[in-house]
């Protein structure tokens, strides 16, 4: 596979928003290399890794994000992307929830979490239609910055603390890119 | 000041000058006793708004970090900070969300006051009179004025009363007024409720005096698509909301016999109104039927791919949902354009009171590209006349402004793959990729992603290359656009009221599982065909689906194996298993109406001037689901929050994080849903039925698991929570592939469970949740939060308890 070749993809470039006119303010998001994200979502205390309906664009990314969950972090299925993880046969730490009640919660230093056990201090997002992850990182960097926001989608995310530059157009950096992050965590 | 008083002649006074008040009418026959909020003010109903904002968090998505409104500005308010004047980030979400509200409510208000006047005008001060199968003929201008409109000039009390409360609301925005974010929630809502209003004068004074349809379960099917529209023929398209202007040129084609020379097509709402015309059984005062005449052309998702295709001569604008480049994109087609109204006069000349055969001759010999004409019975006859004359004479730019194939190739060849475009497509269509494969003789993706471009035109703004992508699609659909030719149901206008009794009952105790609204613009996620699968999927499931807008014209789009539209498909009454098209933006009035009336006509509650009261058995008893998959306006906005108001929850599509402010509550916090049992007063705890206002769903799977659970309500029976769960078990199957993780909670006796899954969910609720089943007896014996009671009595309001007599 032409991704296996890959490595050291350089995830700092293109800090372009996929809707341009996206710009919100004086803060904006950096760019990280796969291996300095890896790093930070390895010690986050309570990770969760959200994923949404863009998978079933690109399937093989179901099966990256189950090996993240199999590391021990839980995995929210937003939209309907919980079908993708029924179909693999991996429920084991994934629950299902919308993207918009579960950015609701976090905003809440009180709530529980999907698994009664606290609060998250970090969200990792994935595969999540642009805008509306945009907008779901935009009510935590205001209103609960208590939650690490991170994003390791193919996108530039400017309202996460950490993202990717845009890869949209080059899928296999991207794949490549991924599998830093968890090669970095698994270290 | 010398007085005089008893009955006199003015005929011989001089000097005299007569103050006349109110006048005051004879006590009006209505049985019902005033209730406590008429004509509520800001703050009347601040306690139920409170109610609303505490049980469903207002939720806050910035668009932007930064506040622009005054000259301390640009303040940055990231992370909830403050800005020169104050305010905080939520803070100043709630007031964009309010004035955006103000937006909608007055486009609505504007537009009936403009109907008042142009219908007691054109119409005389005719009887308010809904056929004698509706007797709650205003059921929100009864309940939130507390009055019975008797005939038009009667609903001028209601515009002066919306007005003064736009202004009021209005001044609350400016800096250094309202800071509180849920009081600019409060402020909101009530702009919402106003809309309600609003809408509500608009449809019941052209219904009335253009004869429209009151509740007709069998309105006429009309011919929908821009293939409808006859090439033979000068084609007008009528574009907007008010009909006023396109209803004129109808009557001067009737007329002068011209419909063998015109075609005329409307482009989103005044659409659905020109196609009611005419078409009712109430005082004819216009041509019988003519509402079948014109044809729809489309959604306002469609107009800039319309007019690129070529089916159209000349266009006349009205008012609202108006794309700002109409002038530019038709002058380039030479497409003579007439402004209607004062509200968009695209900075044409006012000839408003030129002679028409003078404009008639400058637009059809191109002397100029548009003109502003408000009057609208001048606008009509130059409409018409002019798209009969210019047809001849723009053929050649008609035909100019159709790319060839070796155009379409030329433009194909400059794409760069540069993937500009992408950046700012709304749906993130790979453009590139289209192009890549028509480069190879492949135009297939062009026309599968037909649909799916909403045709706003910024990739055009951005390509390095300066192709107009939109040209590229519309060459690549050309067949399409000819092919484009279906049926949609027009607008049947409100519930009967034996329709409402009919439903009333199974729709409170959840054996009709529930009633669905699909309404709105054309912003989709991801393309119109989700209009009809979302439609279709809950019309097979038996609950009870209105539609209306630009919605309704795109689900007409799509047909089943048999080539049948969805209005084929089904029945047209308000019932389960049966499709409604309500009419046009402003008519979605009626579906708040449906739901006071399910309160009134089934449950006789008193409406009268009883807002919150109506609000809160409509909350806790009726489940009724609105869903704007489509939502893009202010107006949109504004409707929702009256929708939510009166305690109908809305499920909206992504991109609606721009709308800043949703609504949901908390299932984890037992304290959030405290009810009152009216009965004895006793607090109770619901399951969370329904545990939103307003939701954003990402993709259409999940809009429609959470629209039926948001059809639950503590009201109702075994049998209807049977129903309810089976719905919501059954899409979350067919979909999600599992049961939803949360169908335990809606579970209070073993007759709630669904008969399919019965067994395997006792076994659940017993391994899983510790429940304690009487396994011989097949029983629930402890576990759910409430046990089920049929004659539980839901409330939020302390007044509602019965009081002993």
């Amino acid at each position: 596979m032409a991704a296996d070749v890959k490595k050291g993809i350089d995830t700092t470039k293109n800090p372009i928003p996929f809707e341009m006119a996206q710009v919100p303010g004086p803060e904006q998001a950096k760019c990280y290399m796969p291996k300095v994200m890896g790093a930070i979502i390895k010690k986050a205390k309570r990770p969760l890794l959200v994923v949404g309906a863009e998978l079933f664009d690109d399937p093989i990314m179901f099966d990256k994000m189950i090996e993240i969950g199999k590391m021990g972090i839980p995995i929210a299925a937003t939209a309907h992307s919980v079908k993708g993880f029924v179909d693999r046969g991996y429920l084991e730490n994934v629950y299902q929830i919308g993207l918009h009640p579960l950015t609701s919660n976090l905003r809440f230093p009180d709530w529980n979490g999907l698994d009664g056990k606290g609060q998250y201090d970090a969200v990792i997002f994935m595969g999540i239609f642009y805008k509306f992850a945009n907008a779901m990182f935009a009510t935590l960097k205001n209103f609960n910055r208590n939650v690490k926001r991170i994003s390791i989608d193919r996108y530039y995310h400017i309202n996460a603390n950490m993202t990717f530059g845009n890869m949209a157009f080059t899928p296999d950096d991207y794949h490549a890119a991924v599998d830093e992050v968890i090669a970095a965590m698994k270290k | 000041m010398a007085t005089r008083e008893g009955s006199f002649s003015v005929e011989d006074m001089k000097n005299v000058q007569i103050n006349i008040g109110a006048v005051v009418k004879e006590a009006e026959e209505w049985d019902q006793e005033m209730g406590p909020f008429p004509k509520p003010g800001v703050a009347t109903l601040r306690t139920w708004d409170h109610i609303i904002a505490n049980r469903y968090k207002i939720m806050y998505a910035p668009a932007d970090d930064t506040c622009t409104l005054c000259t301390y500005g640009p303040c940055d308010l990231t992370g909830n900070k403050r800005g020169a004047c104050g305010i905080d980030q939520a803070g100043a979400c709630g007031k964009i969300v309010l004035i955006a509200c103000l937006m909608g409510c007055c486009a609505h208000a504007a537009h009936g006051r403009h109907l008042y006047h142009w219908c007691v005008d054109k119409f005389g001060d005719m009887k308010f009179d809904m056929g004698s199968e509706i007797l709650v003929d205003s059921p929100i201008y009864q309940t939130i004025m507390g009055t019975k409109p008797r005939t038009f000039k009667d609903f001028n009390e209601g515009l002066y009363y919306l007005e003064e409360e736009v202004v009021q609301l209005l001044a609350a925005t400016h800096t250094g007024q309202e800071s509180a974010y849920i009081d600019f929630e409060s402020k909101a809502l009530h702009a919402g409720m106003l809309d309600l209003l609003g809408m509500e004068i608009c449809d019941m004074l052209q219904i009335v005096a253009y004869d429209m349809p009151r509740g007709a379960a069998d309105a006429p099917l009309v011919e929908i698509g821009m293939g409808t529209l006859d090439q033979n023929k000068g084609v007008l398209i009528a574009y907007g909301h008010n009909l006023a202007a396109g209803s004129e040129a109808m009557f001067y084609a009737e007329k002068n016999n011209l419909w063998d020379k015109v075609d005329i097509g409307g482009v989103c709402c005044t659409a659905h109104d020109l196609n009611r015309i005419g078409t009712g059984n109430g005082e004819l005062k216009v041509p019988k039927g003519i509402g079948t005449k014109p044809k729809v052309a489309g959604a306002m998702g469609w107009w800039r791919k319309m007019i690129r295709s070529g089916v159209m001569d000349c266009v006349m604008v009205d008012e609202q949902c108006v794309f700002c480049d109409v002038l530019a994109d038709a002058e380039k087609r030479k497409i003579p354009v007439i402004a209607t109204t004062d509200k968009i006069m695209l900075g044409l000349p006012d000839r408003t009171n030129d002679s028409i055969d003078a404009i008639v001759d400058d637009l059809v010999n191109f002397k100029m590209p548009g003109v502003a004409v408000l009057d609208p019975t001048k606008a009509g006859e130059i409409g018409i006349r002019v798209a009969i004359a210019v047809k001849p004479k723009r053929a050649e730019a008609k035909i100019q402004n159709l790319i060839t194939e070796e155009q379409f190739k030329e433009s194909l060849a400059k794409c760069t793959q540069c993937n500009e475009c992408a950046f700012v497509c709304p749906p993130h269509i790979r453009i590139s990729k289209l192009i890549a494969e028509a480069v190879k003789g492949n135009n297939l993706e062009f026309s599968n992603f037909y649909e799916i471009c909403v045709g706003c035109g910024r990739c055009e703004q951005v390509c390095p290359q300066g192709i107009n992508i939109l040209d590229l699609f519309e060459y690549a659909n050309r067949q399409y656009v000819k092919n484009q030719k279906y049926k949609m149901r027009s607008g049947r206008g409100p519930a009967r009221d034996t329709e409402i009794r009919a439903v009333g009952m199974p729709i409170v105790m959840g054996t009709i599982p529930g009633i669905i609204a699909l309404v709105g613009c054309s912003n989709y996620p991801n393309g119109t065909k989700e209009c009809y699968d979302i439609a279709k999927e809950f019309v097979d499931r038996g609950y009870i689906v209105i539609t209306s807008g630009c919605m309704a014209m795109d689900m007409s789009l799509y047909t089943d194996a048999d080539g049948k539209t969805i209005w084929e498909q089904y029945g047209g009454g308000l019932d389960g298993r049966n499709i409604c098209n309500t009419g046009s933006c402003v008519s979605n009035a009626n579906i708040g109406d449906a739901a006071i009336k399910i309160a009134t006509i089934f449950a006789h509650r008193n409406h009268r001037g009883n807002f919150d009261d109506i609000a809160d058995y409509i909350l806790s008893k009726v489940g009724a689901c609105g869903v704007a998959w489509g939502a893009y306006s202010q107006k949109a906005a504004s409707i929702a929050t009256g929708c939510n108001r009166l305690g109908i929850p809305v499920v909206v599509q992504p991109h609606s994080v721009m709308y800043r402010r949703t609504f949901i509550g908390r299932t984890d916090k037992p304290e959030d849903w405290m009810v009152i049992d009216a009965r004895d007063g006793k607090m109770q705890q619901i399951e969370p039925a329904p545990e939103a206002m307003l939701y954003i769903a990402e993709t259409k799977e999940e809009a429609m698991l959470e629209m039926a659970k948001l059809c639950f309500r503590p009201s109702d029976n075994s049998i209807g929570r049977g129903i309810k769960l089976t719905h919501y078990c059954d899409i979350s199957m067919k979909y999600f592939g599992k049961l939803p993780d949360d169908w335990h909670i809606f579970v209070r006796d073993v007759k709630d469970l669904p008969l399919v899954y019965k067994e395997e969910m006792l076994k659940t609720l017993e391994s899983k949740f510790g429940w304690k089943i009487d396994w011989k007896a097949k029983k629930i014996l402890s576990g759910p939060l409430r046990p089920a009671d049929v004659s539980f009595d839901p409330t939020n309001l302390a007044r509602k308890i019965r009081t002993k007599k």
